[in-house]
């Protein structure tokens, strides 16, 4: 009924315009125009170590008719999904002991405690997980002493997903929290009067309610996954490479920036056609059955 | 009589779609007390919104002494509001929010502080002027809004339903409070209310507001005895609205013929209806007397009880005729005694003919 | 009921075991940065501060660190202060586009830091602009923006909506209203993002490596260190990086949650 707006001027505001204005210039600047410029550089050519400005598809073809493109794309589509679902189910536990199991502070400390990784250095982890994974690492050290091992963990697929998962864990595990934290208790309740068995209530009712948040947190996952190149790097020994360590070695090296271009262009369309199924899958009307 | 202090001429608000104000005319004299009164959606928010410039009539001019108000923003017009939800700054303590106003015309930091202080000791709460208003009582704060909004010493001041979150008890104090206040200052207040109590209890002249619309201005007694019109009478008070058809005039006496039976009702000079003419009067239910035997008064109607209510020493009793129309009845506590109203039976009704109040149609 | 028990307990065991996963690299970092072995592993040999004392006498690190808080504080300030346009413009008005607007604030923490980097080295070097500081300054901004802008979004939403209009009603011009009330209402936030988005700054890597050029960061140091081969220096660079950013992030966390009370001041 009544509203906190001002009444409005007709023609220039000057006030609402120096609030409204700096991040569309910014963001037009800085975020878009690289952006589109990036998609307008994968069709330039490269002469002499030059980039030229062209409108060829050369790059284009380049790329994609290479068989080691693919084998790259397959990779890290695999990589990035096995990640998804990895992370994902074994986050769900310590979510659902977060959002059911402890009390409001336990849950509020521990949401703190697992924010605070995603904002401290990747790459450090990362490498520390290098040093423990190693043949003669804390891990094989530690397994040595009840006589196994030692066991060959670095530049395999399973570094890669350790790496993928020190980014992601955390983040998803904040993600389902809210998520399920967010379930109206009541209808919980109601599930285990009906005679829902426990198991039962977690598949059939709390999953399903926490859906939306599930699938956002999904999404997050594959995302960071499909796009870091420092745990397939590292970790993974980059045999064969995964697309974002591909975007590196055409740019550091090779000086091919239109064909890494394309590479990211590919990553782009691919990203927001799995971002919209995600999307689509989690606000879905469940369907009657 | 001096010039009006407000005055609204053919006011319209429109938010997209929705109208909140259709057309509003309405003028304030300084010094009044006035209330506006309406159920939620009436536009009467709105209309002390469009007062302060918050919101921009869609239509119409709106005056302050005599200055077209329309284009001017709300900063620089003195018409300070106290809030609903108060809005004092959280971040300041509470003789920093009191200085706000003054602060904004630029006054000197010593006047500022003086003049707020003085503010606080007249609402009696300078005792809290270091505190943060958070930790504050209700009332406290109320109080501590009102020193706010008048520390600029304005001509006009607007009331946004500011009792609405206060415990009974405090509602009470703080209207003797603000009628006090109001007398000694000698400013308008304009206070919007859906309490038809407060209304009552404090405003020199009542504006009854519907669908965007004033339906009635006048002092609370004739708000209360002779409604303008049907919304009036059903929305004030306990009233008794019964519709029928003229019988026969006799000079200002109308014979009514209804469903309940045959009355007879006092019009106006120069209202008289016509015969066979529809015609709705309204018997205020205070005004009713209650009886188990017939008597000999003009208006009587047999009914049956149905349910009663009862506020402190007043009683309402609810009552059917055969035919099921509703009746209310208003009388004192102590009255119910004499009746053995528990003992079920008939009950009969009657008002003297000067006592129902003819709507225009 | 036994067995929920049972499964209540095993559940909080498995979600300590995770937590173990998420800081043991953090934890294993830091008790490596005083151990003397060459190549980390258990049993620990003798506590040193040699990897510290290299770093100390490096200049390059000092270089990086000097680079890396010019960066940082000046991506925080002009993060917030997008943020803070932004988050206003949300709070308070409505117009056309205005979902293609949020959109476009929001998005660029959605996009594979990789992609985002490749394109902003080639439009830099397009623009003439590549190689410099100020270019990490630039992107490291457009990165942040939305976590301001979040920050001071949520400030914004405990504020009675009626707040601003006061101001208005006691006298205060727009822009009076601005200084006077919805800045001070919103300085907890504004310092909680100032903080935040300079930890977030003061770790990224991929970009500030694609368009640093020589101005390397710490990160972009430590990346290149990692790239030779294993150097225990690297967990005394980590430590102290580690130690910066989780400094950043909890002030940024307190001022997150302080409620202002300001009571018997």
């Amino acid at each position: 009924m009544s509203s906190t707006k001002a009444p409005a001027r007709k023609g220039f505001n000057g006030y609402a315009a120096t609030w409204r204005f700096p991040i569309i210039i910014w963001q037009a600047l800085f975020f878009l125009g690289p952006l589109i410029f990036m998609v307008a550089m994968s069709f330039f050519l490269v002469k002499n170590y030059r980039m030229e400005e062209a409108f060829e598809f050369k790059n284009w073809q380049k790329m994609l008719t290479r068989g080691y493109f693919w084998d790259s794309y397959f990779l890290t589509l695999a990589l990035a999904t096995v990640s998804t679902i990895v992370t994902s189910v074994l986050a769900f536990p310590a979510a659902f002991a977060l959002a059911f199991k402890v009390s409001p502070t336990v849950r509020r400390w521990a949401l703190f405690l697992l924010i605070i990784p995603f904002f401290t250095s990747y790459l450090v982890r990362v490498f520390s997980w290098y040093v423990i994974l190693a043949e003669s690492g804390v891990v094989n050290a530690l397994l040595a002493h009840i006589g196994l091992g030692p066991y060959t963990m670095l530049n395999t697929k399973f570094g890669t997903i350790v790496g993928y998962m020190t980014l992601t864990l955390p983040l998803v595990v904040v993600l389902q929290t809210f998520a399920l934290a967010n379930i109206d208790r009541n209808l919980v309740q109601a599930a285990h009067n009906l005679g829902c068995t426990p198991w039962r209530a977690v598949y059939r009712v709390i999953m399903p309610l926490a859906k939306t948040g599930l699938v956002v947190a999904a999404l997050f996952c594959f995302i960071l996954s499909f796009g870091d190149f420092v745990s397939p790097y590292y970790l993974g020994g980059s045999k064969p490479p995964t697309l974002p360590i591909l975007i590196i070695d055409t740019t550091k090296s090779g000086q091919q920036w239109p064909r890494a271009a394309v590479v990211a262009v590919v990553m782009m369309v691919t990203l927001i056609s799995i971002a919209f199924a995600a999307l689509a899958l989690a606000y879905r009307k469940r369907a009657s059955r | 009589m001096s010039n009006p202090l407000v005055e609204f001429k053919r006011v319209a608000k429109r938010f997209g779609d929705f109208v909140a104000v259709k057309s509003m005319d309405l003028s304030i004299d300084p010094g009044e007390f006035i209330a506006i009164m309406g159920p939620s959606g009436c536009g009467k928010t709105t209309t002390l919104r469009m007062l302060a410039g918050l919101d921009k009539p869609t239509e119409g001019s709106i005056y302050i002494d005599g200055q077209l108000m329309n284009d001017v923003r709300p900063h620089e017009r003195d018409t300070p509001l106290v809030w609903q939800s108060l809005a004092l700054f959280p971040f300041l303590n509470v003789r920093e929010n009191v200085e706000f106003g003054l602060k904004m015309r630029n006054q000197d930091a010593a006047v500022r502080r003086e003049k707020a202080m003085d503010w606080l000791d007249r609402l009696g709460v300078a005792e809290f002027a270091g505190r943060n208003v958070e930790t504050l009582s209700g009332g406290q704060r109320q109080r501590v809004a009102l020193a706010r909004s008048l520390v600029t010493e304005p001509r006009l001041l607007l009331l946004d339903e500011p009792l609405s979150a206060l415990d009974a008890h405090l509602v009470i104090r703080m209207q003797s409070v603000l009628t006090k206040l109001q007398r000694e200052l000698g400013i308008t207040f304009v206070y919007v209310t859906h309490s038809q109590s407060e209304a009552f209890a404090m405003a020199d002249r009542v504006v009854i507001m519907s669908d965007g619309e004033v339906a009635q201005t006048a002092v609370p007694r004739d708000i209360y005895r002779e409604p303008a019109n049907r919304f009036v009478a059903e929305f004030v008070g306990r009233n008794n609205i019964v519709s029928g058809k003229v019988s026969a005039i006799e000079a200002r006496r109308v014979s009514v013929e209804s469903a309940m039976g045959q009355f007879s009702v006092i019009a106006d000079e120069g209202r008289i209806p016509a015969a066979g003419a529809d015609i709705t009067f309204v018997i205020a239910a205070d005004l009713v007397e209650i009886s188990r035997t017939p008597g000999d008064a003009e208006n009587t109607v047999a009914c049956s009880l149905i349910s009663e209510e009862f506020i402190g020493s007043v009683v309402t009793l609810f009552l059917e005729t055969a035919d099921g129309d509703e009746l209310k009845v208003q009388l004192q506590e102590r009255e119910l005694v004499t009746l053995d109203h528990t003992s079920g039976g008939t009950f009969f009704l009657s008002w003297q003919s000067a006592s129902a109040h003819m709507l225009p149609q | 009921m036994n067995g929920g028990f049972l499964l209540s307990w095993a559940l909080r065991g498995y979600t300590l075991l995770l937590f173990v996963f998420v800081f043991a690299p953090i934890l294993f970092s830091v008790v490596f940065s005083f151990n003397s072995a060459r190549f980390p592993t258990i049993p620990l040999e003798s506590f040193t501060l040699h990897w510290y004392q290299t770093i100390w006498a490096d200049p390059d690190v000092w270089t990086a660190v000097r680079n890396s808080v010019i960066v940082s504080v000046c991506t925080a300030v002009i993060a917030t202060v997008l943020g803070f346009c932004t988050a206003y413009t949300d709070y308070r008005y409505n117009f056309r586009f205005k979902s293609a607007y949020m959109a476009l604030v929001l998005l660029p923490p959605t996009i594979p830091l990789i992609i985002m980097a490749l394109a902003m080295l080639a439009w830099f070097s397009k623009i003439g602009a590549s190689g410099q500081l100020w270019s990490v300054i630039i992107a490291h901004s457009v990165l942040t923006a939305p976590f301001a802008m979040a920050i001071v979004r949520l400030r914004l939403n405990q504020m009675d909506k009626d707040l601003e209009s006061a101001a208005w009603n006691l006298g205060a011009s727009e822009w009076r209203a601005m200084r006077e009330v919805i800045i001070p209402f919103c300085k907890p936030s504004i310092i909680s993002a100032l903080f935040l988005t300079a930890a977030v700054s003061f770790d990224e890597f991929a970009i500030a490596w694609f368009v640093s050029g020589l101005n390397k960061t710490v990160p972009v140091l430590i990346l290149e260190i990692v790239q030779g081969n294993i150097d225990p220096q690297v967990n005394a660079i980590g430590t102290f990086v580690f130690l910066v950013s989780m400094t950043l992030v909890i002030i940024a966390q307190v001022f997150f949650t302080l409620r202002q009370s300001k009571a018997f001041s």
